[in-house]
């Protein structure tokens, strides 16, 4: 073992295990990535499933004002719905005129006022409810549904009357055949595509921020502790202290994102046996250059942040540091979310950032483009390369020791 | 016989405009136990890092045994002022992690913390977390740290200070006892008495120069004086120098935000200051 890993290993060993020991840091970086995605993906779903189940099973009291009609109600059968029949207040402009129902529509004594008026040949109607309530949202929807069964039921007899087919007249242009198998991606590929929409920035965004902590805790932390001098004593040189401390952060960092990205599948697991997603299909190329730049891109962002920690002289301010840093990760991920991969030029992939979150995109839809591959490739190696410069400029500074207390 | 371990020839450091230290020249011996002894901010922690090898001097040099001093890092023990210990590792776990990037072997390491620990009375605390650690104890901890890979010189800032007598008089005893095994330490401290009681000589560092160096009753054979206390006023009888070496210009952009936060011009402040 060489005298300098000797130094890069132990320094990083200890990082890792006093980090470890702190269980909010475990809570943040093990547990949290962890559940982010099942909760989201699975948990979410299940609880609006169970909330609109709850929904259905509502039996809402409405006020029906006005003209009665048979078929109409009839409309209404399984609906849940319990009715009141009321006669047409005298003083309102048009139906939709609340009038004196305002108070018990808005204190819910009735979930909804349905007024209905015959008027020659045809129908008027309307819906009285509050839309800040569920249950009178509900009462609405449930109203519109029974009306429209209603009118097509109506519409129809018309057609029929007048000797024409309600489904030509209505429906004469038709999709032929099923939509689905018209579309020339396959399923694997189509998941590629849903998973590039948001993989890419959350891997960026959730690298970025969880690397803060422990970039903050390793530098400026170990100032305001005043554990730094200690360290500077050391016979290692300040390049290894660095490269010990990079190590220790991007392996705090790199397994918050591999367990994230683990609920990630597993949720997709379950979602692909629910058919509402498919398991992507990207070949062994792309995802090998795909964890590529996931490593550059570590190895950028957590120098960066190293230095502009080991630039404060506190937690504090190190913290005011690399809060508002982390923006510069945020929008150009959101961003590149909406550009068009298709016709997209080569420049676009030696834009800081840009390029990484672009490459992930496009290696997620399992495009292996050379020259892309290329142009990202060496850019991210320069502007790593560039960010690990930095921070060992920020390590060799002398004031790292002076400025102590 | 003694042998030369540390040379400070024509040493100066500057902070941007803040001269720390002026041309020093120091000799340390083996088998001696050196107090630094000045006042606040009269350079003795800047003198004590240079000789650790962790700031590099502005003019002069730093040598061990004739080698630069920031690559011989490994023949010194250091214990800096604030202690510098992990509180999320237990005592032990600290030491340890200094002894091995010093490359020494864990049962070796032991070995040594072992024997010093009994005279430091932590051997019951080696296992216990820092956190709950007085100041006494984290203290010993450091000095258990810097002395576990055997150094050839132990520096030591204002190892005392905070501590109650008991703990006090413990690191003392122990520094006399690794002078008696022939070690080397330099013993930086503002208390003149107790430099009088453990340092066979005394370097009195003020305003960033070294206003005498000797053994005790040479610094008042050089003063004419009765104690070292009236031999020190008489060595450091100008005024000190106020600023720390913390002190640096501030920015000219710091200084226009902080005007027009607080309302205040240049020639109100001046105002101010005369009154």
């Amino acid at each position: 073992m060489s005298k300098s890993w000797r130094f890069i290993s132990t320094i990083a060993k200890k990082e890792i295990v006093e980090f470890l020991r702190d269980w909010r840091t475990l809570l943040a970086l093990v547990v949290i990535p962890l559940l982010i995605f099942p909760a989201l993906f699975i948990a979410l779903p299940l609880l609006l499933e169970s909330e609109a189940a709850e929904l259905d099973a509502l039996e809402l009291e409405i006020v029906w004002q006005g003209d009665y009609n048979t078929d109409l109600e009839e409309s209404f059968n399984n609906t849940n719905i319990k009715f009141t029949f009321e006669a047409m207040p005298v003083n309102i402009s048009n139906l939709s005129d609340i009038g004196d129902d305002l108070d018990r529509i808005r204190t819910l004594d009735t979930q909804a006022v349905f007024r209905l008026q015959a008027n020659d040949s045809e129908w008027k109607f309307a819906i009285l409810y509050l839309s800040t309530s569920e249950a009178s949202n509900e009462a609405r929807s449930r109203i519109i549904t029974a009306v429209g069964e209603w009118e097509s039921d109506v519409v129809n007899g018309t057609l029929v009357e007048a000797d024409l087919d309600p489904e030509a007249t209505l429906n004469p242009v038709k999709w032929d055949g099923d939509w689905e198998s018209a579309d020339a991606a396959t399923k694997g590929e189509q998941a590629g595509l849903a998973l590039s929409l948001f993989i890419p920035m959350v891997i960026a965004i959730w690298t970025a921020s969880s690397a803060i902590q422990p970039s903050i805790d390793m530098t400026a932390g170990e100032r305001e502790r005043g554990t730094l001098e200690a360290l500077l004593c050391l016979p290692c040189s300040r390049l290894e202290l660095l490269a010990g401390k990079w190590l220790a952060v991007a392996s705090i960092t790199s397994a918050g994102v591999a367990l994230q990205i683990g609920g990630l599948l597993f949720a997709i697991t379950y979602l692909a046996s629910s058919s509402l997603i498919g398991v992507p299909s990207v070949s062994f190329a792309s995802i090998f250059l795909l964890l590529g730049a996931v490593v550059i891109f570590a190895v950028m962002v957590v120098a960066f942040e190293l230095a502009l920690a080991m630039k404060a002289h506190s937690v504090k301010e190190a913290g005011s540091l690399l809060g508002p840093a982390i923006l510069f990760i945020i929008f150009p991920a959101l961003f590149t979310q909406v550009i068009n991969l298709d016709t997209i030029e080569s420049w676009w992939f030696a834009i800081p950032l840009v390029n990484i979150l672009l490459a992930m995109r496009e290696l997620l839809l399992d495009r292996v483009i050379l020259e892309h591959v290329l142009v990202w490739l060496c850019s991210s190696v320069f502007y790593a390369g560039l960010a690990a410069w930095f921070a060992a400029k920020q390590f060799n500074r002398e004031d790292l020791v002076a400025s102590l207390s | 016989m003694t042998e030369s371990m540390l040379s400070l020839v024509g040493v100066g450091k500057n902070f941007k405009e803040v001269e720390a230290l002026t041309h020093v020249d120091l000799e340390i011996t083996s088998g001696q136990v050196i107090g630094l002894v000045g006042g606040n901010g009269a350079g003795k922690t800047t003198l004590l890092r240079l000789m650790a090898g962790v700031m590099e001097p502005t003019k002069g040099s730093v040598l061990f045994k004739g080698e630069r001093v920031s690559s011989m890092r490994s023949k010194l023990g250091v214990v800096p002022e604030s202690t510098g210990l992990y509180s999320r590792l237990t005592a032990w776990e600290n030491i340890r992690y200094h002894s091995r990037i010093y490359g020494i072997d864990d049962q070796v390491a032991w070995n040594r913390v072992s024997h010093f620990a009994k005279q430091l009375d932590l051997t019951e605390s080696l296992s216990r977390h820092t956190k709950g650690f007085s100041r006494g104890m984290r203290q010993k901890t450091a000095l258990l740290r810097a002395l576990a890979h055997g150094p050839d010189i132990l520096l030591l800032d204002e190892p005392t200070a905070g501590l109650d007598v008991t703990s006090a008089r413990t690191v003392r005893k122990l520094v006399g006892q690794l002078r008696d095994e022939g070690g080397t330490v330099i013993y930086s401290t503002h208390h003149l008495a107790e430099a009088e009681q453990v340092c066979d000589r005394i370097v009195i560092v003020h305003n960033g120069t070294i206003r005498a160096d000797g053994s005790p009753q040479e610094l008042l054979d050089l003063t004419h004086k009765d104690t070292l206390e009236e031999a020190y006023v008489a060595l450091t009888s100008d005024k000190a120098r106020l600023r720390t070496e913390d002190d640096t210009k501030e920015s000219k952009l710091a200084k226009w935000w902080r005007i027009f936060l607080t309302g205040k011009t240049p020639d109100s402040e001046g105002v101010e200051e005369d009154e």
